[in-house]
C-alpha cells in the first residue's frame, strides 16, 4: 500500500485568536474532505494565554495584568485548562474520526496521538511519559499538555512542547483559587513542570523541534509529509472565525 | 442568592459550579458548571446547565437527573462523572 500523504504547516508566531480560528478553519475544511489530514505547527505572539472550553475568563486570568504585560487571551474550542503560551512550540494535528488509525475511544486517541508527540521528543534525545489523561511527561515533570475536541465527524488535537518556562510570570497572569497558599502553589509548579531547555540546555532551535515534532507524526502513523499553505477557504474561514468567535468578547467572556 | 463551589475530582479534573439559588422557591435559577474538564460533545454542559434550572438542590435527584441526561445524549465526560458533578452543586454556598 503507498504510504499516505498529509500536510504540514508552519505558520510561524500568530495572535491568540488568529492561531485559534486557523485551528477551527483546517477541522471544517478537512471534514469536506478538502485538505488532507494535517499538522500544523505553531507560536505565540504575542505570548499569550488560552482557557478551557469550560472556564470563565475572568475566574481563571487577571485581566489587568495580561494588559500590562500585553498579554493576549482567549478561550479554545476544546476543553481542559489554562495554558500560557509563551516559549513553546504548539502543534494542532486534525482527521476525520473515521481514519483507521484514529479510535473511536477518544482516550484511546488522545493516546495515539501523545505518542506521536513522544516519538518527536525521542528525536530529541528527550526519554518521555504518557500520563493519562492529556499530559507528557519527562523525568515524571510535565512538558507537555495536549485537549482535543472533535467536531463534524473529526478530531482535533491541540498541544504545547514547552521549549522554557516562567513559573513566576505564569503566575502574575493566572488567578489561583486561594490567594493564602499562591507560594505553596508556585512552589509545587515549579516542582511539577519541566521544558526542553531545562532538559537541553538552550542548544537547539524551533525548526529542530517542529523538524522532531513532524518525525514523530510520520513514524507513530507511518505517513509521509508535503509542507503545504493554508488554503484560501481555509484563510477565509480563519478570518471569519477570528471575528465572529476568537477575538470577540462575547466568546471569550462567554461563560 | 449566588453560591458557588471550587471542588478537584479525586484523580479528575477541578469543577467550579456557580448557581443563583432561588431562596423562596428553593430551586436553582441558573447554573454554570466549570472547570478544566473534557466532555463530549462540548455543547452539552450548557444544555445541561438548562434542564437543572428549576430543579431543587437534592443530592439524589440531581445525580439521577445528571446520569439519565448522560445516557440520554451520549455524553462522554473525562475527568469528571455524573456523581461529582453532583457533589460540587452540592458543596455550593
Amino acid at each position: 500500500m503507498m504510504t499516505e500523504e498529509w500536510r504540514l504547516l508552519q505558520t510561524g508566531l500568530l495572535s491568540a485568536a488568529e492561531n485559534m480560528a486557523i485551528d477551527r478553519a483546517i477541522l471544517v475544511a478537512h471534514s469536506k474532505g478538502h485538505v488532507p489530514p494535517t499538522v500544523r505547527l505553531y507560536g505565540w505572539n504575542p505570548a499569550a494565554i488560552s482557557i478551557g472550553y469550560f472556564q470563565q475568563l475572568t475566574e481563571e486570568v487577571d485581566l489587568t495584568a495580561c494588559e500590562k504585560d500585553h498579554i493576549d487571551y482567549v478561550r479554545r474550542i476544546t476543553g481542559g485548562g489554562a495554558v500560557f503560551h509563551e516559549d513553546e512550540v504548539t502543534y494542532s494535528f486534525v482527521i476525520q474520526e473515521k481514519h483507521p488509525q484514529i479510535s473511536k475511544n477518544i482516550l484511546e486517541s488522545y493516546k495515539t496521538i501523545c505518542l506521536a508527540i513522544m516519538n518527536g521528543l525521542d528525536f530529541l534525545g528527550v526519554k518521555s511519559t504518557y500520563a493519562p489523561i492529556n499530559d507528557i511527561l519527562v523525568n515524571n515533570k510535565k512538558i507537555s499538555g495536549n485537549a482535543q475536541t472533535r467536531k463534524q465527524k473529526t478530531v482535533l488535537q491541540h498541544g504545547t512542547i514547552l521549549t522554557d518556562v516562567d513559573v513566576d510570570k505564569m503566575f502574575r497572569l493566572l488567578k489561583v483559587p486561594n490567594e493564602k497558599i499562591k507560594g505553596k502553589m508556585i512552589a509545587n509548579v515549579k516542582e511539577r513542570v519541566t521544558s526542553l531547555t531545562h532538559e537541553l540546555g538552550s542548544d537547539f532551535s524551533f525548526e529542530d523541534v517542529s523538524n522532531a515534532l513532524k518525525k514523530g507524526f510520520e513514524e507513530t502513523f507511518d505517513v509521509t509529509f508535503t509542507t503545504g499553505i493554508l488554503t484560501d477557504e481555509e484563510k477565509t474561514l480563519a478570518t471569519s472565525f477570528q471575528k465572529t468567535t476568537f477575538g470577540s468578547k462575547k466568546w471569550n467572556h462567554q461563560r | 442568592m449566588k453560591m458557588k463551589s471550587v471542588y478537584k475530582v479525586p484523580d479528575g479534573k477541578l469543577i467550579k459550579i456557580f448557581i443563583k439559588y432561588n431562596a423562596s422557591s428553593k430551586t436553582i435559577e441558573s447554573i454554570t458548571i466549570a472547570g478544566d474538564f473534557f466532555a463530549y460533545p462540548e455543547e452539552s454542559i450548557q444544555q445541561l446547565e438548562q434542564v437543572l434550572r428549576g430543579k431543587p438542590l437534592d443530592e439524589k435527584k440531581l445525580e439521577t437527573m445528571i446520569k439519565d441526561f448522560v445516557k440520554d445524549n451520549q455524553v462522554e465526560f473525562i475527568g469528571v462523572s455524573p456523581a461529582s458533578i453532583t457533589d460540587a452543586i452540592m458543596r455550593c454556598k
